[in-house]
């Protein structure tokens, strides 16, 4: 249990660095180790079973591996700088998240069903949404809104995992090949983007209003 | 068989790049899905299960994707018309895959399968337009979907995690922690609700609905958001079996009623005609769950029905006009009454079935929502108010267009035919309301 404890914490900040970090390399690598640690997550709470470690293997090698070497390949193809650029400061962005992290181990209790094999998981994967939310809706660059979404992503997956130790099998595979296909949508759209706009600053599509 | 079912809608990748061979595959599958679905009903193949909601879904969308794809030939030109049938294609599959579903995770799947096949269906040419919207409606879509996500999930660790196929979750559900269960229900309304379209999280309905190409759009309004709809319906009949059906009922007549206000509003001094029908699909979409919440289950089903027919009826006729006009704005088109009755009379008949104008069946499933509402006149009143804000809304671009000033236009190369079908269909279902066979639906939906 200490170990898992352990791994949770870890999560939570791999979370909090990837808000607060203004390198697009350094969350994508943050992003990459926090898969890690939930694949050591649903391998403690694998207890042997096979599914588990299936679960765990597969969202390694498609989160873990495939999502991060796409991410860092599209962004040395676009040429655009690799910093964030947001709307809030560093010391902005961590009071919110600290805030939203607040809020989520506050009503964290509401989600924790009796059942739950993990309870401490639920509020940090409560906190993993929100602060993927906070980096979709401050960021500006299109590549940094697909980064918050993985990290939301993450969230619901460590969700799964503390409640019911994770969905069928055959469910968690296909969530995990639509996210891998939303991602890849979203690798080729940011290409679009570059190339019919010259950047990849969402904050600057504005042509569709009312 | 029901993986044949599944798989068909793909058979038009063997058309590869070339549109005649497209369009013949892109026929041929629906309607022979069409065909084979009655025959295939109660079977059972590994997650998948066709039951009689799911088949008339299922018929629905197989018979318009077939008239869109068939009106299509004449609108896309020959180089991308590729575009649009591949994205279709995968799309077509998607909704298979949600109707055929008996189990709720592989529904969440194939939803979101949707979503990421509609957005290339948005995207299609590009341009900066377009990218825009599509952008919009990939990161929107995806994190209603994930909340969504995160409701299934809260749904099968109350179910200890014993099963999420539907019918055995029905029978479990009854001893589920209550309080569990409502906040998983809060999550999927907001989740799936985002893909409906529902107030306050349409922001990417009317852009990718009028950025999309005419067709594509037809399919956006018409299939697609029944898709996220039934998905909708198969959870409160879910709660609904857990005894939590006031609790769903208020949340969905709250959201109903928003988002039909709502989109009185937006229909007001809209200058496009295509955003005009968006903002006509998410009232209508927030009509058909306000009948939900009434605990009206057929009429619901029947709204969507009738909404899906008029609504495809309009983004063709739409899209005729703008290949024929060049013009988005509704001031400058006119008189396609007259001057182009093959294309003005169905198009602005749609837009007066829209309105909520009899003989036409939303007519009959406004007038009966209301009837029911009346247990709750302010109920009644908000819904009163909201029809008429959206009435409104729609005749001032329907006199213009139909009868105002405007030069004489010519139809070329458009199959025009799709559009006098679903007229005839819409008068027909407006004029004997087949309200028995929703009845039926409505007890298979309610207890199996």
């Amino acid at each position: 249990m200490e170990v898992l404890n352990t791994l949770v914490l870890a999560v939570l900040a791999t979370g909090f660095l990837m808000v607060s970090r203004r390198s697009l390399d350094a969350v994508i690598r943050l992003y990459a180790l926090q898969n890690v640690l939930l694949a050591l997550v649903s391998f403690g709470l694998a207890r042997g079973e096979v599914h588990f470690l299936l679960a765990g293997l597969a969202l390694f090698l498609i989160k873990g591996v495939a999502i991060p070497w796409y991410l860092f390949w599209l962004l040395d193809r676009l040429e655009v700088s690799h910093e964030v650029e947001g709307y809030l400061s560093v010391s902005l962005s961590l009071l919110l998240a600290g805030l939203l992290t607040g809020l989520a181990f506050r009503v964290g209790a509401v989600f924790v069903l009796p059942e739950a094999p993990l309870p401490q998981g639920v509020p940090v994967a409560l906190s993993l949404v929100l602060l993927g939310v906070l980096s979709m809706v401050s960021r500006k660059k299109a590549i940094s809104q697909v980064l918050g979404f993985l990290a939301l992503e993450n969230g619901v997956f460590l969700l799964a995992l503390s409640e019911s130790h994770g969905l069928p099998l055959f469910v968690e595979l296909g969530v995990a090949l639509d996210a891998f296909a939303a991602v890849f949508l979203a690798g080729v759209l940011i290409f679009r983007i570059k190339g019919e706009m010259g950047h990849v600053d969402t904050a600057r599509m504005r042509a569709l209003r009312g | 068989m029901l993986w044949l079912l599944l798989f068909l809608p793909l058979l038009a990748f063997l058309g590869r790049r070339e549109r005649d061979a497209l369009v013949r595959l892109s026929l041929l599958a629906p309607l022979f899905s069409a065909a084979l679905a009655p025959f295939l009903l109660g079977q059972v193949a590994g997650p998948f299960r066709l039951d009689e909601v799911g088949l008339f879904y299922l018929l629905l969308t197989d018979l318009l994707y077939a008239l869109i794809a068939l009106f299509a030939r004449g609108y896309f030109p020959e180089g991308e018309a590729w575009r649009f049938y591949w994205a279709g294609a995968l799309f077509l599959f998607a909704a298979h895959g949600a109707y055929l579903a008996h189990n709720l995770g592989v529904l969440w799947i194939f939803v979101e399968g949707s979503t990421l096949a509609s957005a290339l269906l948005v995207y299609h040419k590009g341009g900066t337009r377009a990218l825009e919207a599509t952008w919009k409606y990939l990161m929107l879509g995806s994190v209603g979907i994930a909340l969504g996500l995160m409701g299934v999930i809260l749904v099968y660790a109350l179910l200890s995690g014993a099963t999420l196929d539907w019918g055995e979750a029905r029978a479990l559900v009854k001893g589920a922690n209550p309080e569990g269960l409502k906040l998983a229900f809060a999550l999927l309304l907001v989740g799936f609700g985002t893909k409906v379209g529902l107030f306050p999280l349409q922001a990417w309905l009317p852009d990718a609905h009028a950025e999309a190409p005419g067709p594509a759009s037809a399919l956006l309004s018409g299939t697609l958001l029944n898709v996220a709809f039934y998905a909708l319906l198969r959870y409160t009949a879910l709660a609904q079996a857990a005894g939590l059906f006031p609790f769903a009922s208020g949340l969905l007549i709250a959201f109903g009623l928003l988002s039909l206000l709502a989109a009185g509003l937006f229909l007001f001094g809209q200058k496009e005609y295509k955003r005009l029908l968006a903002y006509s699909s998410m009232e209508h979409m927030g009509l058909a769950v306000f009948a939900l919440g009434l605990g009206l289950p057929w009429l619901a089903l029947f709204h969507t029905l009738a909404h899906s027919l008029a609504k495809t009826l309009a983004f063709l006729g739409a899209s005729g006009i703008l290949a024929l006009t060049h013009a988005k704005e509704v001031g400058r088109v006119g008189g396609l009454f007259r001057s182009l009755p093959g294309l003005g009379v169905p198009f602005v008949l749609a837009l007066a079935a829209l309105g909520g104008l009899p003989p036409f069946p939303l007519f009959f499933a406004e007038f009966k929502a209301v009837e029911a509402a009346m247990r709750f006149p302010l109920l009644a009143v908000l819904y009163l108010a909201g029809l008429g804000l959206a009435f409104v809304g729609l005749l001032g671009p329907m006199t213009q267009m139909g009868f105002g000033p405007g030069r004489p236009l010519e139809a070329r190369g458009l199959d025009l035919w799709a559009l006098w079908l679903l007229l005839a269909l819409l008068l027909v279902l407006g004029v004997f309301p087949p309200v028995g066979a929703f009845k039926t639906l409505e007890v298979v939906l309610w207890t199996r």
